[in-house]
Protein backbone atom coordinates (compact mmCIF):
# COMPACT_ATOMS: atom_id res chain seq x y z
CA UNK A 1 0.00 0.00 0.00
CA UNK A 2 1.42 3.50 -1.02
CA UNK A 3 1.36 6.73 1.28
CA UNK A 4 -1.61 7.78 -1.47
CA UNK A 5 -3.53 4.86 -0.90
CA UNK A 6 -3.36 4.88 2.75
CA UNK A 7 -4.27 8.58 2.85
CA UNK A 8 -7.04 7.51 0.66
CA UNK A 9 -8.39 4.91 3.48
CA UNK A 10 -8.21 7.49 5.86
CA UNK A 11 -10.37 9.58 4.01
CA UNK A 12 -12.83 7.38 3.15
CA UNK A 13 -13.13 7.04 7.00
CA UNK A 14 -13.24 10.16 7.81
CA UNK A 15 -16.01 10.94 5.24
CA UNK A 16 -17.99 8.25 7.18
CA UNK A 17 -16.98 9.28 10.60
CA UNK A 18 -18.24 12.99 9.48
CA UNK A 19 -21.52 11.50 8.91
CA UNK A 20 -21.71 9.48 12.33
CA UNK A 21 -21.08 12.76 14.33
CA UNK A 22 -23.24 14.94 12.63
CA UNK A 23 -26.14 12.06 13.25
CA UNK A 24 -24.18 11.87 16.94
CA UNK A 25 -24.74 16.00 17.28
CA UNK A 26 -28.41 15.68 16.33
CA UNK A 27 -28.97 13.14 18.74
CA UNK A 28 -27.69 14.75 22.12
CA UNK A 29 -29.33 17.43 23.61
CA UNK A 30 -27.54 20.37 24.32
CA UNK A 31 -29.57 20.82 27.68
CA UNK A 32 -29.63 17.43 28.39
CA UNK A 33 -26.39 15.92 28.70
CA UNK A 34 -23.67 19.31 28.00
CA UNK A 35 -21.17 17.60 28.42
CA UNK A 36 -21.87 14.73 26.29
CA UNK A 37 -22.99 17.66 23.03
CA UNK A 38 -19.45 19.57 24.23
CA UNK A 39 -17.59 16.64 23.37
CA UNK A 40 -19.50 15.28 20.56
CA UNK A 41 -19.21 18.87 18.83
CA UNK A 42 -15.53 19.44 19.29
CA UNK A 43 -14.96 16.11 17.99
CA UNK A 44 -17.50 16.90 14.99
CA UNK A 45 -14.87 19.89 14.22
CA UNK A 46 -11.76 17.93 15.02
CA UNK A 47 -12.92 15.34 12.23
CA UNK A 48 -14.30 18.28 9.71
CA UNK A 49 -10.44 19.36 9.77
CA UNK A 50 -9.02 16.34 9.44
CA UNK A 51 -11.07 15.57 6.53
CA UNK A 52 -9.99 19.07 5.27
CA UNK A 53 -6.08 18.21 5.65
CA UNK A 54 -6.58 14.90 4.31
CA UNK A 55 -7.70 16.15 0.98
CA UNK A 56 -5.16 18.73 0.76
CA UNK A 57 -2.79 16.07 1.31
CA UNK A 58 -3.94 13.30 -0.75
CA UNK A 59 -3.40 16.39 -3.65
CA UNK A 60 -0.23 16.64 -2.54
CA UNK A 61 0.43 13.52 -2.88
CA UNK A 62 -1.05 13.44 -6.49
CA UNK A 63 -3.99 12.01 -6.30
CA UNK A 64 -7.63 13.17 -6.63
CA UNK A 65 -9.44 13.14 -3.19
CA UNK A 66 -12.08 10.20 -2.81
CA UNK A 67 -15.45 11.49 -2.14
CA UNK A 68 -17.90 10.74 1.00
CA UNK A 69 -20.88 8.32 -0.07
CA UNK A 70 -24.10 9.52 -0.44
CA UNK A 71 -25.05 8.25 3.29
CA UNK A 72 -23.59 5.53 5.67
CA UNK A 73 -25.31 2.51 7.16
CA UNK A 74 -27.30 3.24 10.90
CA UNK A 75 -28.12 0.10 12.33
CA UNK A 76 -28.95 0.82 15.86
CA UNK A 77 -31.23 3.08 17.87
CA UNK A 78 -29.10 6.19 19.42
CA UNK A 79 -31.76 7.34 21.36
CA UNK A 80 -30.12 7.32 24.77
CA UNK A 81 -26.89 9.47 25.59
CA UNK A 82 -25.57 6.45 26.79
CA UNK A 83 -25.76 5.08 23.30
CA UNK A 84 -24.35 8.18 21.94
CA UNK A 85 -21.64 8.04 23.57
CA UNK A 86 -20.74 4.42 22.83
CA UNK A 87 -21.45 5.24 19.55
CA UNK A 88 -18.69 8.23 19.57
CA UNK A 89 -16.45 6.55 21.27
CA UNK A 90 -16.28 3.81 19.03
CA UNK A 91 -15.44 6.13 16.31
CA UNK A 92 -12.54 7.09 17.62
CA UNK A 93 -11.07 3.95 18.74
CA UNK A 94 -11.65 2.82 14.90
CA UNK A 95 -10.14 6.16 14.16
CA UNK A 96 -6.89 5.66 15.59
CA UNK A 97 -6.80 2.34 14.01
CA UNK A 98 -6.92 3.75 10.76
CA UNK A 99 -4.54 6.71 11.42
CA UNK A 100 -1.90 4.15 12.69
CA UNK A 101 -2.20 2.59 9.54
CA UNK A 102 -1.01 5.81 8.05
CA UNK A 103 1.92 6.12 10.23
CA UNK A 104 3.22 2.80 9.41
CA UNK A 105 2.74 4.20 5.88
CA UNK A 106 3.69 7.37 5.42
CA UNK A 107 7.16 9.41 6.89
CA UNK A 108 7.81 12.70 7.73
CA UNK A 109 5.04 15.46 8.01
CA UNK A 110 2.56 13.17 7.07
CA UNK A 111 3.56 10.43 9.74
CA UNK A 112 4.09 13.17 12.47
CA UNK A 113 0.37 14.40 11.36
CA UNK A 114 -1.36 11.28 11.72
CA UNK A 115 0.49 10.39 15.06
CA UNK A 116 -1.41 14.02 16.41
CA UNK A 117 -4.02 12.72 15.24
CA UNK A 118 -3.94 9.55 16.47
CA UNK A 119 -2.69 10.37 20.06
CA UNK A 120 -5.81 13.27 20.04
CA UNK A 121 -8.74 10.47 19.34
CA UNK A 122 -6.55 7.95 21.97
CA UNK A 123 -7.47 10.68 24.35
CA UNK A 124 -11.07 12.16 23.22
CA UNK A 125 -11.89 8.30 24.28
CA UNK A 126 -11.79 9.49 28.20
CA UNK A 127 -13.86 12.17 27.30
CA UNK A 128 -16.39 9.54 25.63
CA UNK A 129 -16.58 7.47 28.77
CA UNK A 130 -13.35 5.31 27.51
CA UNK A 131 -10.32 4.31 29.76
CA UNK A 132 -6.80 4.15 28.94
CA UNK A 133 -5.21 1.12 27.08
CA UNK A 134 -1.98 -0.12 26.22
CA UNK A 135 -2.21 -0.64 23.00
CA UNK A 136 -4.68 1.39 21.42
CA UNK A 137 -4.91 1.76 18.18
CA UNK A 138 -3.19 -1.45 18.31
CA UNK A 139 -5.79 -4.18 19.27
CA UNK A 140 -3.81 -6.66 17.63
CA UNK A 141 -1.23 -6.65 20.38
CA UNK A 142 -3.08 -6.78 23.63
CA UNK B 1 -23.82 -3.17 20.82
CA UNK B 2 -26.28 -0.34 19.48
CA UNK B 3 -24.99 2.14 17.35
CA UNK B 4 -24.21 2.94 13.68
CA UNK B 5 -22.79 -0.09 11.78
CA UNK B 6 -19.26 0.26 11.42
CA UNK B 7 -18.84 -3.00 9.50
CA UNK B 8 -17.63 -0.85 6.46
CA UNK B 9 -14.88 0.99 8.95
CA UNK B 10 -14.19 -2.19 10.07
CA UNK B 11 -13.04 -3.60 6.89
CA UNK B 12 -11.41 -0.80 5.93
CA UNK B 13 -9.22 -1.33 9.71
CA UNK B 14 -8.49 -4.50 8.32
CA UNK B 15 -7.61 -3.97 4.99
CA UNK B 16 -5.59 -1.47 6.07
CA UNK B 17 -4.18 -3.57 9.44
CA UNK B 18 -3.64 -6.73 7.43
CA UNK B 19 -1.37 -4.79 4.83
CA UNK B 20 0.83 -4.30 8.03
CA UNK B 21 0.34 -7.82 9.46
CA UNK B 22 0.50 -10.46 6.89
CA UNK B 23 4.22 -11.37 5.97
CA UNK B 24 3.20 -11.84 2.30
CA UNK B 25 2.49 -8.13 1.86
CA UNK B 26 5.16 -7.11 3.38
CA UNK B 27 7.51 -9.57 1.38
CA UNK B 28 7.27 -6.53 -0.97
CA UNK B 29 8.15 -3.87 0.82
CA UNK B 30 11.47 -2.78 1.03
CA UNK B 31 12.07 -1.11 4.18
CA UNK B 32 10.59 -3.99 6.62
CA UNK B 33 11.70 -7.57 6.79
CA UNK B 34 8.55 -9.89 7.03
CA UNK B 35 7.46 -9.85 10.37
CA UNK B 36 7.39 -13.18 12.57
CA UNK B 37 3.57 -14.93 12.88
CA UNK B 38 3.99 -15.38 16.98
CA UNK B 39 1.65 -12.13 17.28
CA UNK B 40 5.04 -10.29 17.68
CA UNK B 41 4.22 -6.54 16.85
CA UNK B 42 7.06 -6.12 15.09
CA UNK B 43 9.51 -7.60 12.98
CA UNK B 44 13.15 -7.04 13.94
CA UNK B 45 13.54 -3.27 13.04
CA UNK B 46 15.86 -2.01 10.93
CA UNK B 47 19.34 -1.73 12.34
CA UNK B 48 19.61 1.84 11.70
CA UNK B 49 16.38 2.09 14.17
CA UNK B 50 18.40 -0.50 17.14
CA UNK B 51 19.65 2.77 18.49
CA UNK B 52 16.39 4.48 18.34
CA UNK B 53 14.58 1.31 19.89
CA UNK B 54 17.21 1.29 22.92
CA UNK B 55 16.33 5.24 23.60
CA UNK B 56 12.80 4.59 24.07
CA UNK B 57 13.55 1.27 25.98
CA UNK B 58 16.25 3.36 28.36
CA UNK B 59 13.17 6.34 28.26
CA UNK B 60 10.51 3.26 29.82
CA UNK B 61 12.84 2.13 32.51
CA UNK B 62 13.26 5.43 33.41
CA UNK B 63 9.48 5.87 33.40
CA UNK B 64 8.71 2.81 36.01
CA UNK B 65 10.90 4.14 37.87
CA UNK B 66 9.28 7.34 38.35
CA UNK B 67 6.22 5.18 39.17
CA UNK B 68 7.78 2.99 41.32
CA UNK B 69 9.65 5.56 43.26
CA UNK B 70 5.60 7.25 43.48
CA UNK B 71 4.33 4.17 44.42
CA UNK B 72 6.67 3.77 47.75
CA UNK B 73 6.11 7.26 48.48
CA UNK B 74 2.38 7.60 48.73
CA UNK B 75 0.97 3.78 49.12
CA UNK B 76 -2.46 5.04 48.47
CA UNK B 77 -1.46 6.21 44.77
CA UNK B 78 -1.01 2.34 43.93
CA UNK B 79 -4.32 1.80 41.96
CA UNK B 80 -4.10 4.71 40.35
CA UNK B 81 -0.33 4.42 39.26
CA UNK B 82 -0.73 0.20 38.91
CA UNK B 83 -2.49 0.47 35.02
CA UNK B 84 0.18 2.78 33.96
CA UNK B 85 3.21 0.75 35.09
CA UNK B 86 1.24 -2.29 33.59
CA UNK B 87 1.05 -0.80 30.06
CA UNK B 88 4.71 0.34 30.23
CA UNK B 89 5.48 -3.35 31.16
CA UNK B 90 3.74 -4.58 27.93
CA UNK B 91 5.47 -1.80 25.93
CA UNK B 92 8.81 -2.75 27.62
CA UNK B 93 8.46 -6.26 26.80
CA UNK B 94 7.25 -5.75 23.00
CA UNK B 95 10.06 -3.12 22.20
CA UNK B 96 12.77 -5.38 23.92
CA UNK B 97 11.75 -8.07 22.26
CA UNK B 98 11.54 -6.70 18.75
CA UNK B 99 15.16 -6.09 18.70
CA UNK B 100 17.76 -9.03 20.01
CA UNK B 101 20.39 -8.56 22.45
CA UNK B 102 18.70 -4.83 23.13
CA UNK B 103 20.31 -4.25 27.17
CA UNK B 104 17.26 -3.41 28.87
CA UNK B 105 19.25 -0.52 31.36
CA UNK B 106 18.24 0.14 35.02
CA UNK B 107 17.25 3.56 36.29
CA UNK B 108 18.03 4.60 39.74
CA UNK B 109 14.59 5.50 41.20
CA UNK B 110 14.07 9.60 41.94
CA UNK B 111 13.67 10.78 45.28
CA UNK B 112 9.75 11.79 45.81
CA UNK B 113 8.28 13.53 48.87
CA UNK B 114 5.49 11.28 50.65
CA UNK B 115 3.07 14.33 49.39
CA UNK B 116 -0.22 12.69 47.26
CA UNK B 117 -0.30 16.13 44.72
CA UNK B 118 2.97 16.58 44.15
CA UNK B 119 4.35 13.02 43.74
CA UNK B 120 1.39 12.71 41.12
CA UNK B 121 2.73 15.52 39.16
CA UNK B 122 5.81 14.65 38.86
CA UNK B 123 4.44 11.35 37.52
CA UNK B 124 2.53 13.21 34.83
CA UNK B 125 5.77 15.24 34.16
CA UNK B 126 7.07 12.06 33.40
CA UNK B 127 4.70 10.72 31.60
CA UNK B 128 5.08 13.44 29.66
CA UNK B 129 8.49 13.24 28.78
CA UNK B 130 8.03 9.46 28.03
CA UNK B 131 5.21 10.51 25.50
CA UNK B 132 7.51 13.71 23.59
CA UNK B 133 10.22 10.84 23.48
CA UNK B 134 8.49 8.33 21.74
CA UNK B 135 6.89 10.62 19.71
CA UNK B 136 9.67 11.86 18.56
CA UNK B 137 11.12 8.38 17.76
CA UNK B 138 8.15 7.22 15.96
CA UNK B 139 8.71 10.15 13.79
CA UNK B 140 12.06 9.45 13.28
CA UNK B 141 12.13 5.63 12.64
CA UNK B 142 12.66 4.32 9.39
CA UNK B 143 10.79 1.13 9.78
CA UNK B 144 6.97 1.75 9.24
CA UNK B 145 6.34 -1.38 11.73
CA UNK B 146 7.56 0.20 14.28
CA UNK B 147 7.00 3.67 13.73
CA UNK B 148 3.30 2.17 14.59
CA UNK B 149 4.01 0.60 17.47
CA UNK B 150 5.68 3.65 18.47
CA UNK B 151 2.66 5.65 17.87
CA UNK B 152 0.16 3.21 19.92
CA UNK B 153 3.09 3.57 22.78
CA UNK B 154 2.93 7.71 22.61
CA UNK B 155 -0.52 7.58 22.25
CA UNK B 156 -1.07 4.69 25.32
CA UNK B 157 0.84 6.87 27.53
CA UNK B 158 -0.97 10.18 26.03
CA UNK B 159 -4.14 8.37 28.00
CA UNK B 160 -2.75 7.35 31.17
CA UNK B 161 -1.00 10.98 31.14
CA UNK B 162 -4.49 12.83 30.22
CA UNK B 163 -5.98 9.98 33.16
CA UNK B 164 -3.68 10.80 35.92
CA UNK B 165 -3.86 14.63 35.04
CA UNK B 166 -7.85 14.71 34.78
CA UNK B 167 -8.21 13.99 38.70
CA UNK B 168 -5.04 15.55 40.53
CA UNK B 169 -6.68 15.53 43.80
CA UNK B 170 -6.94 11.45 43.70
CA UNK B 171 -10.30 11.38 44.84
CA UNK B 172 -10.27 7.68 43.08
CA UNK B 173 -7.45 6.05 45.39
CA UNK B 174 -8.71 7.37 48.29
CA UNK B 175 -9.87 3.64 49.47
CA UNK B 176 -6.23 2.52 48.89
CA UNK B 177 -5.00 1.64 52.64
Amino acid sequence: MSVLDALQATLAEEHAALYYYGVLGARTSQSASPALYDAVTAAYRRHRARRDQLRLMVRDAGGEPVAAAVAYELDGPLVRAAQVQRTAARLEIAGAEVLLALVAQSSGDVREWALSEATWSAVWQLELGGSAQTWPGAPELD
Amino acid sequence: MPGPSLTRRTAVVSAVGSALTSPLVLAGCDIDPPRSTDGSPASPPPPEDAELVASVVAELVRAAAVLEAATLAVPGLTPRLAPVADAHAAHLDLLVGAVADTDVPTSAPPSLPPDRVRTLAAVVRSERRLQREVRQACVTAASGDLARVLASVAASTAQHGASLARDPGGTTAAVAP
